[in-house]
């Protein structure tokens, strides 16, 4: 599902932030990676996103090779990747239906599949009731089940979190990671960049360790390890 | 883009108008003096040509003979005259003719003073029978009046296009001049609507950087932004367009008389309708290529997707 070839990525010259990484995630798996602030994680999650390209080495995500891929293609294959970031990244302007149909209406999705889509989806999330409140009205946790939300309607192979609890409370925090959890369960492959050792402890996942643009350990069923 | 984004895309675009109107105003009220100040123009010019047209059609050249020639030579010079380049059309005028155009004319129900000026009835004006001569345009009319009085048996020569002269002197200069304004005009308009749309751009960064992570195409995100300069540019134009067809008589009075060209052509001159017919269209299409060039501009540079 992803496969990274001794993969690096140098933003100025001196230490890479990603150093020859090879890397390999299997569909349906459950990922977190976890490592030390400027280890490289959100770098990672920027060149599978296709934001940023590799300074060397080859990346391929649900078989199409990232390194060669036109840019026409690009938009594409984002439809395939949903993404989720720390600070939630919602329309303030728009309420949480509008922000999650906003996802669909973007890749230019007919109106009759939206209307079905993204009631299901936020009954998904346990926001069905508060559909028509703005962004600035909900706790941290329902902006980020907004986000999650958004990330999914259009049923993306491949879930990115980059530090999706970093701004939550543990309880906040733990329904989150719950949540993707379940979306992993019904078949999506995730990739979660986390700092929280409670949480990473409690799952029981696959753990991938960063350090100075290395993986410095990677275990499955691990806990939380910053070498 | 699909079909089915249309109203999106378009809704999108009458937002970003009203989130920045102040801009929207700017590039509106430029384009509106550029269109405005091009259609007066254009209703100017229209007119003077029509004008030069009637003047063209109804003022020839008259060849008048020696005196006594035989009617053989003035049939052959008619000949001579006909084959020539740029000549459309040869009339002959007789004598007798002549005199009851002249009567017409100037003794209209007093034709006992004509009489006197014809002593036993005959011709006072036995010597003017003569040829209208037309020619296809004015500029070739000169060439045709030196070659027709190096003919035997020419007397004299009369053109009278003093006044078609001044029209196209005219002509020339107002173009030069309206060309020059309208110009700069269009180039501050494409530039304010470029503006415009950037400032909208800008706005709405956070949405577009969304819209990208979320698999959004190219020309998905850069359409409402499209539709935005094309709107402008058709706002620009309807007002000005409708300006000018309500004080069309007011405006175009003023500046023929401003200009010192003078309503002298006998005739209707072009009706604000005639005018419009072309001039819509053309008004329109000038204020969509000013918005789009516009918003394409803006949309290349600060939209690298
Ligand atoms: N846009 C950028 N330009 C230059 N250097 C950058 C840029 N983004 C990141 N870096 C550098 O690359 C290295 C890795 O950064 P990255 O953001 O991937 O770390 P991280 O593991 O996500 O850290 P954190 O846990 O604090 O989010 C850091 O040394 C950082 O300074
Ligand atoms: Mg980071």
């Amino acid at each position: 599902m992803i496969d990274l070839d001794r993969v690096s990525k140098s933003y100025e010259k001196g230490q890479p932030a990603v150093d020859e990484i090879s890397l390999h995630v299997d569909k349906g798996e459950f990922v977190f990676v976890v490592g030390e602030s400027g280890s490289g994680k959100s770098t990672l999650i920027r060149l599978l996103l296709k934001e940023l390209e590799p300074t060397k080495g080859i990346i391929t995500v649900n078989g199409h090779v990232l390194n060669t891929m036109k840019h026409k293609a690009v938009s594409k294959y984002r439809r395939e990747v949903g993404v989720v970031f720390q600070d939630f990244r919602l329309l303030n302007d728009r309420n949480v239906y509008e922000n999650v149909a906003f996802a669909q209406h973007v890749i230019e999705e007919p109106g009759r599949i939206v209307k079905r889509r993204v009631p299901e989806v936020l009954r998904m999330v346990g926001l069905a009731e508060k559909y028509k409140s703005k962004p600035m009205q909900l706790s941290g946790g329902e902006q980020q089940r907004v986000a999650v939300a958004r990330a999914i309607v259009n049923r993306p192979k491949i879930l990115l979190a980059d530090e999706p609890t970093g701004n939550l409370d543990p309880r906040n925090s733990y329904d989150i990671m719950k949540l993707l959890d379940e979306i992993n369960q019904q078949g999506t492959t995730v990739l979660v960049v986390t700092h929280n050792k409670d949480l990473v402890d409690q799952f029981h996942k696959r753990v991938i360790t960063m350090r100075r643009g290395i993986i410095s350990r990677d275990v499955e069923e691990g806990f939380y390890h910053e070498d | 883009m699909k079909i089915r984004s249309l109203g999106y895309c378009v809704r999108q675009g009458f937002k970003n108008i009203w989130r920045n109107r102040m801009f929207s105003v700017a590039s509106i009220t430029t384009m509106t003096a550029c269109i405005l100040l091009f259609g007066m123009f254009f209703s100017v010019l229209m007119n003077v040509n029509f004008m030069i047209r009637t003047l063209e059609e109804e003022v020839g050249v008259t060849v008048l003979f020696d005196e006594g020639l035989e009617q053989e030579k003035i049939d052959e010079i008619g000949e001579k005259i006909r084959a020539m380049e740029h000549v459309t059309d040869v009339t002959y005028t007789s004598a007798e003719e002549a005199w009851e155009n002249f009567q017409q004319e100037y003794f209209e129900g007093n034709e006992e003073y004509a009489k006197s000026f014809s002593e036993n009835g005959e011709n006072p004006l036995a010597n003017s029978a003569s040829y209208t001569v037309r020619v296809d345009e004015i500029e070739n009319q000169n060439s045709i009046v030196t070659r027709i009085k190096r003919l035997e048996g020419v007397r004299q020569v009369n053109q009278s296009a003093g006044a078609t002269k001044t029209l196209i002197s005219f002509n020339s200069l107002f173009t030069y001049v309206a060309v020059a304004i309208i110009a700069l005009l269009l180039v501050v308009s494409i530039f304010l609507i470029a503006n415009t749309v950037n400032v909208g751009i800008s706005v709405r960064r956070h949405e577009i950087a969304i819209m990208k992570l979320i698999g959004a195409t190219d020309s998905f995100v850069r359409a409402p932004f499209i539709v935005e300069g094309l709107l402008l540019g058709l706002i620009g134009s309807l007002i000005p367009l409708g300006i000018l067809f309500v004080a069309y008589d007011r405006i175009l009075g003023w500046l023929l008389n401003r200009f010192g060209v003078l309503n002298t052509i006998s005739g209707s001159l072009p009706s604000v309708l005639e005018v419009f017919h072309v001039l819509a269209p053309v008004g329109v299409a000038l204020g969509l290529g000013i918005g789009l060039i516009g918003s394409i501009i803006t949309v290349r540079r600060h939209l690298r997707v």
